[in-house]
């Protein structure tokens, strides 16, 4: 029951991935093992897929809590249009980057797991969801703050400012109205 | 700013940490304990000779993963925590105060399982590469290569392996556990984060037969080929039959060939108890939320709050505790906890819940609870003859909360529907608020809305009244607040009177208030209870830990929600 959102669990499995893949793609360049070659293109793709799933999406529902930093990832992630904000392109990426990590030891781990988050990714995708960014929001200053915090305009017991325009006209209002002006004492 | 006097420090923080550094402690004597074991062990030495460092560092990681392993399932046995806090001749305050922090210890533990994965994984690699580069000639029965210089992507030797592919099973199901319980996927689809981290029993399934097969032999024969013997064995082969008389040699010959064996598995000693424990655990649980309750109320409050009535057999329960509903009719396998708002007692057998209407789950709940067409809010409660749907009823569990009645002084703060633990408490003073330790009561409650306090205006203004009547009017010190001010609406019924005069507009200042109990109640330990939102909760941790003139130490309890 429920709308679960399958893509936020993705980009947390993505991310996770991205940076699994990076790592063993790093040892298996530094190790200098046989496809050394597969572990400096998982190097590549982890940073690539880090970067694109940095930017968490805005939820359907719901508040969205932002990962530190990410606006400036976001702003490059709108930008490329339907391409991110399309769930089937993405599960297709991942499936795609991950495919030569599958040919050394390092980098297989990394492989399977966003292997996994693309499966993820296609699930979210069959069930309709798409990518949103998170713009902060304007600032809506409220120009009417309130009585409690505009000052009263005239001190007690005086009548509001309109009745002193009303004066001449409603003599009945008028025994609301002081007749002397109270001012300090010099 | 507040200066953090170091007795308060210590008063709040320094179980937990105490408890920190004891864990800490014994995860670096077990690795220090095994990295020597392997690489200063007798019956290890020609392994370690191959492998070197990868040796030790795997095997250290590994007895540091079955402690963790064991510890994790520990802090999740919550009926069995319950019953700790419940027996107060078993464990004194402070150790129930540590107990309010069993779910940061399981994160802990489980943080721990994922980093020593990663370097169990990493040595064990290295450890490939060296049974290849390190291939040796003289013992082939410890090989793992099948020649020298054998460094190929491995894949015929590590996946046909056991523990190969167990070890990658078990990574994938911890991946899988590790990223779907992070903050943010555990607010919004709850349900994920439960279903992948019920994977945890093919975790420790698979983790018991791990090392069936492994590829680690030690060495079983120490008395007759002590290690190192293997030259003087060669040297003396050339003068076999002449008499050696030396007495270095006689120590140092070799009888007979070193034999090598794999270990057995070790990680059911380990494991099996704690898991046995939570299993047990959720039989019990599963067995007695199978009964379903009868619905006696249910009643529309402002708000969008209902509170619902219930009845169980055999249901007792402390203040303070929570229950979880599960109602199929909404959803077959979803679980929801609700602090309980009336406990049954004596006189009353019923018990009841207020719940907010915030998500899908309360939203279909309500709907099969009471007909749509009523959506203006109204107090009257409306007794219906409906079927209600059937509900199940798993609980009660403890919370920080129980221990109000325990202090002598007691500050209760509540933000909006955070006030439900501290609505049964109040209804247990009205009980009888004569047999406890409590001596005297702060409560603050702060809502959004002046509507909110009409959920337990009653009940304040009874236990006010009821304690005036007794002649204990400093017992019960109450302030209301009412957080947004626009639309600013009274109380005009005359029988809220003591809460009219008592409402403030506003955020409370805290530090004014933590001066005032701080002065009328000097030199005493005050229980600081915060249900509400993070930023409230985090400044009353501040100023809990703050320095205080007057010798009140304030300790802080803090109710989580999920």
């Amino acid at each position: 029951m429920g709308k679960i959102e399958w893509a936020m669990w993705a980009n947390e499995q993505a991310l996770a991935s991205g940076l699994i893949y990076l790592t063993g793609g790093i040892v298996g360049v530094a190790g200098q093992f046989r496809g050394w070659q597969f572990a400096a293109f998982a190097v590549a793709a982890g940073v690539f897929v880090c970067l694109l799933e940095y930017p968490r999406s805005k939820r359907a529902k719901g508040t969205s809590v932002e990962r530190t930093g990410q606006y400036c990832f976001s702003v490059v992630v709108k930008s490329f249009g339907p391409l991110t904000r399309n769930y089937y392109v993405r599960a297709f990426i991942l499936a795609a980057l991950c495919v030569p990590g599958g040919f050394m030891l390092a980098t297989v781990l990394g492989c399977v797991c966003l292997g996994i988050s693309s499966i993820i990714y296609l699930v979210a995708a069959i069930r309709g969801e798409h990518w949103e960014p998170i713009l902060p929001r304007k600032e809506t200053k409220t120009k009417d703050t309130g009585s409690m915090i505009r000052p009263p305009q005239n001190p007690p017991p005086r009548p509001p400012p309109d009745m002193h325009r009303k004066r001449v006209e409603d003599l009945g209002g008028a025994a609301y109205d002081n007749a002397i002006d109270v001012t300090a004492d010099e | 700013m507040v200066v953090v006097s170091v007795r308060s420090w210590v008063a709040n923080e320094g179980g937990k940490h105490f408890v920190l550094m004891l864990w800490l402690g014994a995860n670096i004597w077990l690795f220090m304990k095994t990295f020597l074991l392997y690489s200063t062990g007798k019956q290890y030495h020609y392994l370690y000779k191959m492998l070197g460092l990868g040796l030790c560092i795997s095997r250290a990681s590994a007895s540091v993963l079955n402690l963790n392993c064991s510890l994790v399932l520990l802090p999740m046995c919550r009926s069995l925590l319950t019953f700790v806090r419940g027996t107060h001749t078993v464990s004194s305050r402070k150790t129930r105060r540590l107990l309010d922090k069993s779910k940061t210890f399981h994160v802990a533990c489980g943080v721990a399982i994922c980093i020593f994965s990663v370097v169990h994984v990493s040595a064990h690699l290295v450890n490939v590469v060296n049974f290849s580069m390190s291939y040796s000639d003289d013992f082939p029965a410890l090989n793992l290569a099948r020649y020298r210089g054998e460094v190929r992507p491995m894949y015929s030797h590590i996946y046909m392996l056991f523990p190969g592919v167990t070890g990658v099973l078990l990574v994938l199901i911890l991946f899988l556990m590790f990223t779907s319980s992070s903050y943010c996927v555990r607010v919004s689809n709850y349900e994920i984060f439960w279903y992948t981290h019920n994977l945890f029993i093919v975790f420790y399934i698979i983790l018991m037969v791990h090392m069936v097969g492994g590829a680690l032999k030690y060495q079983t024969n120490l008395e007759a080929h002590p290690p190192g013997c293997l030259r003087a064995n060669q040297s003396s082969t050339e003068q076999h039959g002449e008499e050696l008389g030396q007495n270095e040699d006689e120590e140092r010959r070799c009888r007979e060939e070193a034999h090598f064996q794999p270990h057995c598995p070790q990680t059911w000693l380990w494991v099996s108890g704690p898991l046995c424990l939570y299993c047990a655990e959720r039989l019990y649980r599963y067995i007695r939320s199978s009964n379903p309750v009868t619905i006696v109320t249910v009643i529309r409050h402002p708000c969008d709050v209902i509170e619902l009535r219930m009845l169980k057999k055999n249901f007792k329960a402390r203040p303070g505790q929570y229950i979880v509903l599960n109602c199929p009719g909404v959803s077959s396998f979803e679980n929801h906890p609700f602090t309980l708002t009336t406990c049954p007692t004596e006189i009353k057998a019923t018990f009841g819940v207020h719940l907010r209407v915030v998500g899908d789950w309360t939203e279909r709940f309500t709907q099969l609870l009471l007909p749509e067409s009523r959506l203006d809010m109204e107090i009257l409660p409306m007794v219906q003859q409906r079927r209600y749907p059937n509900l199940y009823v798993d609980g009660p569990f403890g919370s920080p909360s129980e221990e109000v009645f325990n202090y002598d002084v007691s500050l209760c703060v509540a933000g909006g529907i955070g006030v439900t633990p501290f609505a049964c408490v109040l209804h247990a003073l009205l009980d009888g608020w004569t047999g406890f330790r409590l001596q005297r009561l702060y409560f603050v409650w702060v809502c959004r809305e002046l509507q909110s306090f009409y959920w337990f205006a009653e009940l304040l203004c009874a236990v006010h009244h009821k304690l005036w009547q007794e002649n204990r009017p400093d017992y019960f010190n109450l302030k209301l607040y009412v957080s947004q001010p626009d639309s600013l609406q009274c109380m005009s019924e005359e029988r809220y009177r003591p809460l009219t005069s008592r409402l403030l507009v506003g955020r409370p200042k805290w530090k004014l208030l933590f001066d005032e109990i701080a002065k009328t109640n000097k030199h005493k330990k005050v229980g600081v209870f915060c249900c509400g939102p993070k930023g409230i909760s985090s400044t009353l941790h501040r100023l809990c830990n703050s320095a205080r003139s007057s010798g009140t130490t304030f300790e802080f309890n803090k109710e989580s929600f999920s």
